[in-house]
């Protein structure tokens, strides 16, 4: 059956109602803002992903891809936001080859307001959609329980306030490209300094009639401190009382092994270690 | 009877909490909440040197995702005989709710100023924690919610750190982290003074392998341990940042630090 | 020396007014420093209710303040007095609070107690047993009796039934009257006298050692070894207990320390050199 697989779900209410804690999910407590100008429109979010009051993730991407003319903007519990604009993407993609159109940002703001309304907010993506198609330049914000908004100029997120006040006392209409980018940008520093749940870059994408740029990690204004010590361990520092060693040729009895060319970029950043 | 047992995961009328009868309130009728506590996030450390003692703690001050402060002390000197406390000896440091630990301070400062006045000598560091403990278990029906931590240096002359929970209960050790991060300082702090789980390499094998042997730290070391524990913290959470503020408690006095942290 | 006697020497239920004239100037309250029967209150109308939801993190996970608590203690009588033995971990939650804690209070030269529950309670009110003991010397020109010293305790948390103080604590002395004396009291009011208890989440991990092993006429040293040996029992399968063993042996002469030892080289010790604890192993399976 497609969709959610509620099996657990009374098995857990259960559990909840006896004490035991539900798992935390990762969130997004963000800034995410958007902003229309003259000849296109462009979202940024800033980067930080919290669990509580700790910081999951330090540079989180939160501007997802929609299609080529479409980006969408997410706050909310990470895997919602991730997911909802993945399924709507390809409902999208089908939809414009069905049609042989190119896909409107109203046609994706109207299927992902229908998809959240179904789930009744348990679906908890807060989303900013923007985008350049045939009838224009557009820019929504969808909230998690269906409601929408058109705007010229917009926020969401926990430093959804912090954002705002940013575009109130400096917005105006006919701005640049360059006004625009550095609007938005302005709009996220001041939830990155201003919000906890914000912090860490600013992400920008411009979104043109001809192409859309994304700029990730536009800004930088919060570059890990170096250490002042090193805390490097000399080999042997733990205690060991047995090992056992696995010869690569015996992997290959629990798994297959392909051998790759050379050094192959996994997906993702590489981890900040200290030397 | 009922045998005494804390463990969580035991169930029945083993806890004297989970006994407690609800006396009076008719059924349906909701008292308003009282609700006299905020978290207003932070966090502190503590470490005691040979001659010395360092405390510190960041300078934010948050309520949910917001911040209320950037520049709001946890850490102050108190048993001076001024309002600037320049002759001051001792510091107390605190974090939880600010409006509890800044009230919490200012009775254990006028106490001292008290003991100062009545015995004609300042407090000892000992004395000054066990008249805390008291304090704090004063209130143990409506608690200070305030996590603090006191640090001197004692009759020998050596740097002492005494730490308390919310009612009272303490002890004297040679490092504490307190408040919103302690959960990821306090694990830093066991292996680099402590040096917990740390081995000599290639001291014996198996078993005969010889723990890394404790030495007392210097000052230099240990305010670089302080600021690299902040450091960690800020990157990591939310609620820590802005500035770090250090007392270095010595014979000669006490020297306060301030040093900029992240702000986002 | 009368003066301090007729001041503290009113019973319990009195004291509790003795600083009443004086609260206006709190600092002059402040100098009287030992610890004393005035607590402030919750402004509601039931106090314990609040309490429970403040400070309770059983019943409230997400409460705000979280009251460290202790673990494993045990004590039990032999022929050559008796042995007090505790771990050291204090948890607060699900957080290791401290593996440093002292569980073995010493209310004075000859008496002991141990620390379950609350920390603060326990610590708090041993040190107003000692001083009630101390009193009681002064009063009366006699060392106190466990019997009564225990029953000070025993009547004290009982006036406070109901409010949320949580300990389980054990007094242990020898008496030439009494001879080795152990008693168990607890916040609901319990009071028992007996030759061996543990108390603690830990307790029935000790139980299991030391009742098989226990007789009256244990050497000492046989004695202070299943003290030691049932408590790393218990630091060993209970979560909530570990850190440092703390061993005492109580004489008519007065008590005596036997070391405060970390359990991690002890279980190690006692696994290599005994064969004991085999369900530990560092031997790689081969099935798996």
């Amino acid at each position: 059956m497609p969709g959610f697989d509620f099996s657990n779900y009374n098995r857990n209410a259960a559990l909840h109602a006896r004490g035991v804690p539900l798992p935390k999910a990762t969130s997004t407590g963000t800034t995410i803002v958007g902003c229309i100008y003259d000849g296109g429109v462009v979202i940024a979010a800033d980067t930080r992903a919290t669990s509580g009051p700790i910081v999951a993730d330090k540079n989180c991407e939160k501007l997802h891809y929609i299609s080529s003319n479409i980006w969408c903007a997410g706050a909310g519990t990470a895997a919602d936001t991730e997911f909802t604009t993945s399924l709507i993407s390809s409902q999208l993609e089908l939809h414009s080859l069905s049609t042989g159109r190119k896909p409107r940002v109203v046609t994706c703001m109207t299927l992902l307001k229908q998809h959240l309304f179904r789930y009744q907010g348990h679906i908890g993506a807060y989303l900013v959609v923007a985008g350049v198609d045939p009838t224009g330049t557009h820019l929504f914000t969808v909230h998690a329980h269906g409601s929408t908004d058109k705007l010229p100029y917009v926020t969401m997120g926990s430093g959804s306030l912090a954002a705002m006040s940013v575009f109130e006392t400096q917005w105006k209409a006919h701005l640049t490209q360059d006004e625009a980018v550095k609007l938005c940008a302005d709009a996220i520093e001041s939830g990155i300094w201003n919000d906890l749940g914000s912090g860490s870059n600013v992400d920008v994408a411009i979104i043109t009639p001809e192409k859309t740029i994304l700029k990730r990690n536009y800004i930088k204004p919060n570059e890990r401190t170096q250490k002042l010590k090193s805390y490097v361990f000399p080999k042997g520092t733990t205690a060991v009382l047995n090992e056992k060693i696995i010869r690569k040729q015996d992997i290959g009895n629990f798994v297959t092994i392909h051998d790759l060319a050379e050094e192959a970029p996994a997906g993702g950043d590489k981890m900040e270690v200290d030397t | 009877m009922s045998m005494f047992s804390q463990n969580p995961l035991m169930n029945g009328p083993n806890y004297s909490f989970s006994e407690t009868p609800r006396v009076g309130a008719p059924e349906g009728a909701r008292e308003h909440r009282f609700d006299p506590y905020t978290d207003n996030g932070g966090s502190t450390l503590a470490i005691a040197g040979a001659d010395f003692t360092i405390m510190a703690g960041d300078t934010r001050l948050t309520s949910g995702y917001s911040i209320n402060s950037r520049f709001h002390r946890k850490v102050f000197k108190i048993g001076g005989t001024t309002t600037d406390q320049h002759d001051a000896h001792l510091v107390l440091s605190v974090v939880g709710f600010a409006a509890d630990g800044e009230a919490l301070m200012e009775r254990v400062d006028a106490m001292c100023k008290m003991y100062r006045y009545r015995h004609g000598r300042p407090i000892s560091v000992k004395a000054c924690a066990q008249r805390l403990s008291t304090i704090l278990y004063n209130k143990r029906f409506f608690p200070y919610y305030a996590y603090a931590i006191l640090g001197g240096l004692d009759e020998e002359g050596k740097g002492a750190v005494y730490s308390y929970d919310p009612v009272g209960s303490y002890e004297r050790e040679q490092c504490r982290a307190g408040g919103a991060a302690a959960s990821l300082i306090m694990p830093f702090l066991d292996n680099q003074v402590n040096f917990k789980n740390q081995f000599i390499p290639g001291s014996g094998e198996g078993h005969a392998l010889q723990e890394r042997e404790r030495r007392p730290l210097t000052r230099q070391e240990v305010e670089v341990l302080v600021k690299d524990a902040f450091d960690g913290a800020v990157e990591r959470h939310i609620e820590v940042g802005d500035g770090l503020q250090m007392m270095v408690i010595t014979n000669k006095g006490i020297e306060e630090i301030i040093l900029p942290l992240k702000r986002d | 020396m009368d003066t301090l006697v007729a001041r503290y020497s009113r019973p319990a239920y009195q004291q509790e007014n003795q600083f009443d004239d004086i609260e206006e100037y709190d600092y002059a309250a402040d100098s009287v420093s030992g610890p004393s029967l005035k607590f402030a209150m919750p402004p509601v109308a039931h106090p314990s209710s609040w309490l429970r939801a403040a400070t309770d993190d059983r019943s409230n996970p997400h409460c705000p303040i979280k009251i460290a608590h202790g673990t494993t203690t045990l004590a039990f009588r032999f022929q050559g007095g008796i042995i007090v033995a505790t771990d050291s971990r204090a948890t607060a939650g699900n957080w290791i609070a401290s593996q440093t804690v002292k569980k073995v209070i010493e209310i004075n030269s000859d008496l002991l107690g141990t620390m379950a529950g609350g920390a603060a309670d326990c610590q708090y009110w041993l040190a107003w047993l000692g001083m009630q003991c101390r009193l009681h010397e002064l009063r009366h020109k006699r060392r106190i009796s466990v019997a009564a010293a225990s029953k000070i305790l025993a009547n004290l948390v009982y006036q406070y039934k109901g409010m949320g103080l949580s300990m389980g604590t054990m007094c242990a002395g020898v008496t030439k009257e009494e001879g080795p004396a152990l008693y168990y009291i607890d916040s609901d009011g319990t009071r028992l006298a007996g030759n061996l208890f543990c108390v603690g989440s830990g307790q029935t991990f000790a139980y299991g050692v030391l009742d098989a092993e226990y007789r009256y006429d244990l050497t000492v040293e046989e004695a202070l070894e299943l003290g030691s040996r049932s408590i790393l029992a218990a630091t060993h399968r209970d979560a909530y207990s570990g850190g440092f063993i703390n061993l005492y042996h109580v004489k008519e002469s007065g008590w005596e320390k036997h070391g405060f030892t970390d359990t991690n080289p002890v279980f190690w010790k006692t696994k290599l050199e005994k064969a004991e604890f085999s369900n530990v192993t560092s031997d790689f399976s081969e099935e798996v």
